[in-house]
């Protein structure tokens, strides 16, 4: 197998006594797409400024390419990288802001004018070459800054949260636009961003990272489904979760409010009596009894919330909360508040956590 | 305006007049009172140097006041004014910079802020006659500084050629307040540069000195300008710290006219005026220049 | 980023030199009209002046009138136009700059020339008048920092809704200033205030045209005159400046603190 594009080795870093990063690893495969994602505060954006040269580890090393970059100063990485927001030189023009690189470099006004009008044509803004970045929309001053981090040929691509700011409906189209132009251009890419979603939905892989360190790294379908710690789980995705207490390890037995339930081989090295938190993904869970299901708990109904297409149903269950959504149907009422209620679901969907 | 840096002035200016429009014809009678005092004791005075300056003793027209501004005595003390404005702006804008830039980007600790902006404030109001006392005691012929360098250093500097009632001395004596009012406009708008813009510079391959021939300095340009607009104007219609100075001896633009209007010196109170004139005509320019070259580097600004 | 540091601190250290060492001259010499001894007789015999206490006394009270007739003119002034006239703005901007456009020489030139006994508003006719004009002139000098404070202070309230909510209880436009703008208003009208007198207390080119008996000219007439008092008299009104800003620092930590505005 060939070496991996980036990789970021037992890197850790401290500002004075607090260690922000601790011993990171990740290898990224030339052309892959992986997100950082986490709280705030996880670190995420301070591997990503290590890899930018904005920050110097205090240990572990970073290469690119079989090189080690990282005593490297930044401007001699040749990394593109998109900020937060308002990182546009104001000063500048679009077309001057996206020859920038090109053209501290040194290269010859016919080349610049020529990568400008091609990254222009990328970003699909052609006419607005001499527009200064006060003239643009949020989202069109991120369009030009990705642009402008293309313009050179970079060999890694970052984005530190480049979405964060802007409102949702540009934040979807335009995140959708980042993951088309990287998959034209075949960039390696690293993202960081808070917003899970985002990160689900334009990801080759994602590393959830919590206290400075790696808490899971996988691709968006491992992540959702077989979240490795409490914190993924919860992190990522919404989730119900239900106090439980083991009667029987080996059977695979455990009383939620009263009601006992059985899950087979997912109880191994518990011992009866034990608490557990039980969670189950609310598109898990369905109203009243079902054929494929073979768990069910019983409770009353708490809420419902009338959304449009959507019925987002809470139903409580002891002293707990389970919520689920049903789609609306017009002939068939939602249930009232108050009512016995029954859910049900399947054992092998319930992500049991120590 | 001068005053550039406060606030991004013109920027916001054009804020909506909400529904206001319709009923407004008779809402500027609440600024009558201001503009009444504006023009009293503002408008009114300077209209009548403007005026003055060309007009016979008996109130007709005539050009012979400005013509007599061109006698090598007055064009020297024009010359000299000039000179010790522009160097005093420029070197106060400079040095004003710097100290601005140290505090702010510089990488000095945090704490030194606070006591450096408010020692501006001090300084920069500290002008007029304490001054002219402040840098005799210190540069005086008897002065501190005088004194140590002769006495541990061997250094006379008079017999160097120094003198505080000079081009030289006098530019020294005016950057004590000179520097500290750069430090204080400069400041926010230093603390405007954002960090992105340096880091994508970097990012981009830039150098720091790419950085700030392309990117720092034209952002800053303007406030720098309306600096250096400011303190010209400010030093050149400087009159109590020169002539608590040098009394008269020393024949600078405001110190003559100073003299003409107490009547020591010269009776013609029509060149009075035309010296006047001439003043507000080096302000104006100046202040003509610094917003021409403003509108024309701030194309990007909205 | 290390190079930067040392920059930093080596233009740091020569600013404090520059800036000091005037003022270690000044205290150092205004302590020698001892002979062979370091004392403060310099302090006696300028605090002991009878003309200095005139002259201060004249001066503080300039200053205040000064202030007082300013916050009058730029207070409702700055929220009329804040309220009503945004249009405006541009216009009282460049009004409120030209002070520092037009050397203060010029303008006391044109008031001896337009007041003088022989117009038609002969202020410099009498003693009183002059006063009135020469406070005028004040407020002319303190407009810039005046107006520009409390236009500062007002972006930090939301003028419209408190005066519709003022007017809503009722109110009427002398109590709506007085009562709900001013209050909000006070720490930068204070600021104002501080700085107007820090100008005013040591002005001396109006002040002497005019022929007022005020603290400046005395400073200057002093300097021509004497050798160590100057020095003290230096000293006093380097601590008067200091502590019109440490004033102005104070007041501050009161300030509303300033929304995000939309741009």
């Amino acid at each position: 197998m060939a070496d991996p594009f980036l990789s970021i080795r037992h890197v850790e870093k401290s500002f004075g006594t607090t260690r922000v990063v601790q011993d990171f690893n990740l290898d990224v495969e030339a052309g892959e797409f992986v997100s950082f994602l986490g709280p705030s505060g996880c670190g995420k954006t301070t591997v990503l400024r290590m890899v930018a040269g904005f920050e110097e580890p205090s240990s572990g090393n970073i290469v690119v390419a079989g090189k080690d970059i990282t005593r490297l100063r930044p401007n001699q990485r040749n990394i593109g990288m998109v900020f937060q927001a308002y990182a546009l030189f104001p000063n500048l023009t679009v077309a001057q802001n996206i020859g920038f690189g090109l053209k501290v470099a040194g290269a010859s006004r016919a080349d610049i004018d020529r990568r400008v009008t091609e990254m222009l044509a990328l970003i699909s803004l052609p006419q607005m070459a001499d527009r200064y970045p006060y003239q643009l929309s949020g989202g069109q001053q991120q369009r030009v800054a990705l642009a402008r981090a293309l313009a050179p040929k970079p060999k890694l691509l970052l984005l530190d949260e480049p979405l964060s700011a802007l409102d949702a409906k540009v934040r979807v189209s335009l995140r959708e636009e980042i993951r088309t132009i990287q998959k034209e251009l075949g960039i390696t890419t690293v993202f960081v961003t808070h917003d899970q979603e985002e990160a689900l939905s334009i990801s080759d892989r994602i590393a959830v990272m919590y206290g400075g360190k790696a808490e899971q790294v996988g691709t968006p379908f491992e992540i959702y489904n077989r979240p490795a710690t409490k914190f993924v789980a919860n992190f990522v995705g919404t989730l119900n979760v239900l106090e439980g207490t083991v009667a029987d390890a080996a059977a695979g037995t455990v009383v939620v409010d009263r009601q006992q339930l059985s899950l087979k081989g997912k109880l191994d090295g518990s011992r009866p009596g034990e608490a557990l938190s039980l969670a189950l993904r609310p598109e898990a869970v369905a109203l009243g009894r079902r054929a494929d299901s073979d768990a069910s708990l019983s409770g009353r109904i708490a809420d419902v919330h009338f959304l449009g297409s959507v019925i987002r149903i809470r139903i409580g269950i002891g002293d707990r909360i389970v919520s689920l959504d049903m789609f609306n149907n017009s002939s068939a009422p939602p249930p009232a508040v108050g009512e016995p209620a029954e859910i049900s679901f399947s054992s092998k969907d319930v992500l049991v956590l120590h | 305006m001068t005053l550039s840096a406060g606030e991004g002035t013109g920027s916001k200016l054009a804020a909506p007049a909400r529904g206001v429009r319709q009923r407004m014809s008779f809402a500027w009678l609440g600024v009558v009172p201001f503009l009444l005092f504006a023009l009293l004791f503002l408008v009114l005075p300077t209209m009548k140097i403007v005026v003055g300056s060309f007009q016979t003793n008996d109130g007709g027209f005539t050009l012979a006041n400005i013509a007599n501004l061109f006698q090598p005595s007055i064009l020297a003390a024009y010359w000299i004014s000039i000179r010790i404005s522009v160097a005093s702006a420029l070197l106060g804008c400079l040095f004003g910079f710097l100290v601005a830039w140290a505090v702010v980007l510089g990488g000095l600790p945090g704490w030194l802020r606070s006591p450096v902006l408010t020692f501006s404030g001090v300084a920069s109001n500290f002008a007029g006659v304490p001054l002219a006392f402040a840098f005799l005691a210190t540069f005086g012929r008897l002065g501190l500084v005088t004194l140590i360098l002769r006495d541990w250093f061997g250094i006379n500097i008079y017999g160097l050629g120094f003198n505080l009632l000079s081009f030289g001395g006098l530019t020294l004596t005016y950057l004590f307040f000179q520097i500290p009012l750069t430090v204080l406009i400069i400041t926010p708008a230093l603390d405007g540069m954002r960090r992105e813009w340096r880091e994508a510079a970097s990012m981009l391959g830039a150098t720091g000195f790419q950085y700030w021939r392309l990117v720092a300095l034209p952002i800053l340009w303007p406030s720098l300008l309306g600096t250096f607009a400011l303190l010209f104007a400010n030093s050149f219609g400087a009159v109590a710290t020169a002539y608590a100075l040098t009394g008269s001896s020393l024949s600078i633009v405001p110190i003559l006219l100073f003299a003409q209007i107490r009547g020591d010196v010269l009776q013609d109170p029509h060149l009075g005026y035309a010296l006047a004139f001439g003043m507000i005509v080096v302000t104006g320019i100046a202040n003509f220049v610094y917003i021409w070259l403003r509108t024309r580097s701030e194309r990007w600004v909205k | 980023m290390k190079a930067n540091r040392i920059w930093s601190w080596i233009f740091l250290a020569l600013g404090i030199l520059y800036f000091a060492l005037p003022l270690i001259g000044t205290l150092e010499f205004s302590l020698k009209l001892r002979r062979g001894a370091y004392s403060l007789d310099a302090y006696w015999v300028v605090l002991g002046d009878p003309r200095f206490q005139q002259t201060f006394l004249y001066s503080v009270m300039m200053a205040l009138a000064t202030i007082v007739v300013g916050v009058l003119l730029v207070v409702p002034t700055a929220y009329w136009v804040r309220l009503k006239l945004p249009g405006w703005r541009p216009f009282m901007e460049f009004i409120t700059l030209l002070p520092l456009v037009i050397p203060p020489i010029v303008i006391v030139f044109g008031y001896i020339r337009l007041y003088n006994t022989s117009s038609w508003l002969p202020l410099t006719g009498s003693a009183m008048g002059t006063n009135i004009l020469l406070m005028f002139g004040y407020v002319v000098l303190a407009l810039p920092y005046m107006y520009r404070a409390v236009d500062t202070g007002l972006r930090a309230i939301d003028v419209a809704t408190l005066t519709e909510a003022a007017q809503s209880l009722g109110a009427g436009w002398v109590t709506i200033l007085s009562r709900v703008i001013l209050p909000n208003v006070a720490v930068a009208v204070l600021s104002g205030a501080f700085l107007t007198f820090a100008i005013v207390i040591g002005e001396f080119v109006m002040a002497a045209l005019l022929s007022r008996p005020a603290f400046g000219p005395y400073m200057q007439l002093l300097g021509a005159n004497r050798a160590y008092e100057p020095a003290a008299l230096a000293v006093i009104a380097f601590a008067i400046t200091w502590g019109c800003m440490a004033l102005i620092q104070v007041v501050s930590r009161f300030a509303p603190k300033t929304p995000e505005q939309p741009h």
